[in-house]
């Protein structure tokens, strides 16, 4: 019986010998079948162990791949006017913020939750910081076509705005006045959250970033509660069947006395579909509205500030 | 994989290999869920010092790395680092019981289970990822030769056992194995 070491046998089953080395070995084995064995025996370990290594990979590869879910198809908007790039841009800018304030950063990196034997840091999100491509591209996500389908120069129309909210979120959804708060009203629009509408108003004080309400339909009933996301702070309750959202770059303190001034103020009637055709109608005639208009006076009396 | 990227783009490289990098963390602790969130600080970490990173160098194998050096930083830390890095039988077995995988065979679960992590980490580096023995030997801090002799010695382990399986499926059949005598015909 010719004597081959498991070193030379380990190398040729694993292709690391020279041609030379393999044809000795191969002429071994022709002639010894306890070498041979051997040769079949490592072979065979070889090949489990690599069907292992990839059974395990596989398994990762499908979960990372549901994890990440299927790509949605986007939504390809012929980019007409002007007005409509700038409302789409204010879009996406303020979807960035509801992303960072209400619906966590892009789920890239899956299931790298903290361990709860793991990692102490409290501030630990367990996924990678994204890179602006990502988070432009989920922020393009909570598009729709609603989004673009709101006029510009409509914005100032308080009523109509009430209305189509009240149309699509619910006949219960507030738009809050909160210029006593030093807060002036700029524009709304329809997002989306998932298949759901997602309304976004938009405030801006006398200085720094906007401030937003969200709100969409569900949620019941929930005392406002505060979280921060990174640089933004954000106050979440629900309220006679709406789930709010209020995020801004204000501290707790200040963004918690704003949700619960809208909380208390009283849900203005949403006008019909009459007065509010009645009141964009001059609009569609030439009238002239002015660039910025802060909110007119709502047809019912408002709540009395806080 | 080759990584062309500079270091200010390990992003995009690191999140397309996550599901080897889940493999080997989750074989290097011997247990799934310990894995990923090993793998989690990991990788906040490789991004937090991503200059660290050169051009030119193998992401995965930087990435491997930076994990398994990250590991080790972590039992350092423990006061058991030993029983830290235990296995678990049946946490390890679930690395295989994943929807997606195919089956593997008790055996061989069961063998790799029982190695050293470090031993486990040469087989994957070797066969899972096809690594030569200088860049496996780089990525767990050894000689290309250790890596080598690793090699050795846990496959001629794992065949022995293939082997003796074979050779010997229950005691009652052993003695008509050799009709010759066992002395004939074996090493």
């Amino acid at each position: 019986m010719t004597e081959l070491s498991d070193e030379l046998l380990v190398a040729y089953v694993d292709g690391q010998l020279a041609r030379k080395q393999t044809r000795a070995v191969e002429k071994v084995l022709a002639q010894d079948d306890v070498i041979a064995r051997r040769v079949d025996a490592l072979k065979d370990a070889h090949s489990r162990l690599e069907a292992a290594f990839e059974a395990i990979l596989a398994g990762e590869e499908a979960e990372v791949a549901v994890k990440l879910g299927p790509q949605r198809p986007g939504i390809f908007i012929a980019w007409g006017t002007p007005a409509k790039i700038a409302l789409a841009g204010a879009g996406l800018a303020a979807a960035l913020v509801l992303a960072m304030a209400g619906y966590g950063w892009p789920l890239v990196m899956p299931e790298l939750a903290r361990h709860p034997s793991g990692a102490t840091d409290p501030d630990y999100v367990g996924s990678l910081p994204p890179s602006w491509q990502e988070e432009a591209a989920r922020a393009q996500a909570l598009l729709s076509r609603a989004s673009l389908e709101v006029a510009l120069e409509s914005q100032g129309n308080q009523d109509l705005i009430a209305f189509q909210l009240a149309q699509t979120i619910g006949p219960s959804v507030k738009l809050p006045d909160l210029r006593p708060q030093g807060f002036r009203f700029v524009r709304a629009q329809l997002l989306r959250s998932g298949e759901e509408p997602l309304a976004q108003l938009l405030y801006l004080g006398t200085s720094g970033a906007p401030i937003a309400l969200y709100a969409r339909k569900g949620g019941g009933s929930g005392a406002p509660v505060f979280k921060q996301y990174g640089a933004i702070g954000s106050v979440a309750w629900s309220q006679d069947g709406i789930a709010y959202l209020l995020a801004g770059e204000g501290d707790e303190a200040s963004l918690m006395r704003l949700a619960q001034r809208i909380e208390q103020e009283k849900q203005a009637p949403a006008p019909s579909p009459h007065d509010a055709e009645s009141q964009e109608a001059p609009r569609a005639t030439g009238s002239v509205t002015p660039p910025y208009s802060p909110l007119p006076k709502p047809l019912t009396q408002p709540a009395p500030a806080p | 994989m080759q990584a062309e990227e500079f270091h200010d783009s390990i992003r995009p490289g690191l999140i397309a290999m996550l599901p080897r990098l889940k493999r080997f963390a989750g074989l290097m602790v011997g247990a799934r869920r310990e894995g990923t969130a090993l793998l989690g600080r990991a990788l906040q970490r490789m991004l937090a010092e991503q200059h660290r990173y050169q051009r030119g160098t193998a992401l995965d194998r930087w990435a491997f790395a930076e994990l398994y050096r990250h590991w080790l930083n972590e039992l350092r830390g423990h006061a058991d680092p030993m029983g830290q890095a235990k296995t678990d039988d049946a946490s390890f077995e679930r690395l295989f019981d994943q929807e997606g995988s195919a089956e593997v065979d008790g055996l061989t679960a069961g063998f790799l289970g029982n190695l050293p992590p470090q031993q486990r980490l040469t087989l994957l580096l070797v066969y899972g990822e096809r690594f030569d023995h200088i860049d496996a030997g780089r990525v767990l801090d050894v000689p290309a030769d250790t890596i080598g002799a690793r090699l050795v010695r846990i496959s001629a382990a794992l065949a022995d056992r293939l082997s003796s399986r074979v050779l010997a499926p229950s005691g009652a059949t052993i003695e008509n194995l050799y009709p010759e005598g066992p002395s004939k015909g074996l090493p």
